[in-house]
């Protein structure tokens, strides 16, 4: 699997400010509300994540997680 | 202590603050956007000696249970969101009426009806023009998270002074919005106690009631509160002027527009229009003074709302027919971006 974010639904505020951070422009807030009434942010398109982790340092209810990819150990000559 | 500075979202920093200023009894009921402030209290009320949480059966039962700990001499506390507000105008009005010393908090949300649960300041005329009978509020609309704080500790000084309801008016931004908050030192002082329901051995029994059924003596007590409200107006007034010296233009706005107002002004400054805001602190009572004293050298006030127009009646009493008024607002959660009241102003400006 390659980077993705995981965003905890039901502590998202809606307030949008991951949505402004991600340089990739790949967080939205929902169509969907969450326990508390508010459309929560949603990545739409994880195959251009880069995990640069801004999302999550911006995130005020700290909601949302970074997964990063594991790297192929890189071939080394012998 | 006093020097700590913490990251906090407003409706924590406000349970927080009501806590330092000695509020040990608090009364809720669940309404976003101000959830977080009866979740904080549940939770560090129990941290106090004689702190208790009780989460009422409806808006309407919390208020009267403020107005039980006001008349036993207690500092208590409801908060609640713009339609849980309106059941609790009964209580409150039930507060005023027998001078009662309580604090409500409303972080308004979108209207009307059920509206939305995102930050609509709204509730002006309910705030300003409140429940039934002729009684006022004392009105305190904080514009960023530690001015909440600070002001819910002013708030239950100023019920205790002069013996009413004080209502502290933010909206779902304020409420949600995570800021850094130094909580002041709060200095307790000593406030007469001695009209409480407290226990009457050795002295005459005190009554806290709101029925008059001799007109003559409503007739009075309503003079007499109306000579306290006359005494608010003349000394609790609480206004800023931003960058007001010089100005041409004036923004009148408050709470969260204000802050947007504020970002305005600067983009405006930029472009060379010389713009100031004043910015009502106590919406009752109404810095009037502020805006009758302004307006001769301005060009105009434009009046900025989240909300259809509410506030800029009181704009209006105090700029008088001294310069135009103008009016820009956002409505049902639509929070204004600072362009829109550039643009505003630059169209005004000619």
């Amino acid at each position: 699997m390659g980077n993705r974010i995981e965003v905890d639904r039901d502590r998202c505020k809606g307030c949008g400010l991951c949505v402004v951070a991600c340089p990739k422009q790949i967080i939205e807030l929902g169509r969907e509300i969450n326990l508390k009434g508010y459309h929560f942010a949603v990545q739409v398109d994880a195959s251009r994540c880069i995990a640069c982790q801004m999302c999550a340092v911006t995130c005020p209810e700290v909601a949302i997680t970074v997964i990063r990819a594991v790297r192929k150990p890189a071939r080394t000559a012998v | 202590m006093a020097t700590e500075k913490l990251l906090m979202k407003g409706n924590e920093a406000i349970a927080e603050a009501a806590v330092r200023a000695g509020c040990k009894l608090f009364f809720g009921y669940p309404i976003t956007p101000q959830n977080e402030i009866p979740e904080y209290m549940s939770k560090r009320l129990y941290e106090i000696d004689g702190g208790h949480f009780v989460q009422a059966e409806s808006e309407v039962a919390a208020s009267n249970m403020i107005y039980g700990a006001a008349a036993v001499g207690q500092r208590a506390m409801t908060s609640s969101s713009s339609p849980g507000i309106s059941l609790k105008q009964e209580g409150l009005s039930y507060c005023a009426g027998s001078e009662l010393p309580v604090v409500c908090v409303n972080i308004m949300r979108g209207g009307p009806g059920l509206g939305s649960i995102q930050p609509s300041p709204s509730d002006y005329f309910p705030a300003t023009r409140p429940g039934h009978g002729d009684f006022r509020y004392i009105v305190l609309a904080p514009s960023s998270v530690q001015e909440a704080a600070d002001l819910v500790m002013d708030a239950f000084d100023l019920a205790d002074t002069y013996r009413n309801p004080v209502l502290v008016l933010g909206d779902g931004l304020i409420g949600q919005m995570m800021e850094p908050v130094v909580f002041k030192d709060y200095e307790p002082r000593a406030f007469d106690k001695t009209w409480c329901a407290s226990g009457c051995e050795g002295r005459e029994k005190n009554i806290i009631n709101s029925l008059y059924l001799e007109p003559s003596v409503l007739e009075e007590h309503n003079l007499h509160l109306f000579e306290k409200y006359a005494e608010i107006e003349r000394k609790e007034v609480r206004v800023e002027r931003y960058r007001m010296e010089d100005a041409e233009i004036a923004l009148a706005a408050y709470g969260t527009t204000a802050r947007i107002g504020k970002t305005a002004i600067q983009a405006l400054r930029a472009e060379g229009l010389k713009v100031g805001m004043i910015r009502p602190i106590t919406l009752w009572p109404f810095p009037w003074a502020a805006f009758r004293e302004a307006a001769p050298g301005l060009r105009f006030v434009l009046d900025v709302e989240m909300s259809m127009g509410q506030m800029i009646q009181d704009v209006r009493m105090g700029v008088g027919e001294a310069c135009p008024v103008h009016f820009y607002g956002r409505v049902g959660g639509m929070v204004p971006s600072p362009g829109e009241i550039v643009a505003r102003v630059r169209a005004l400006a000619g």
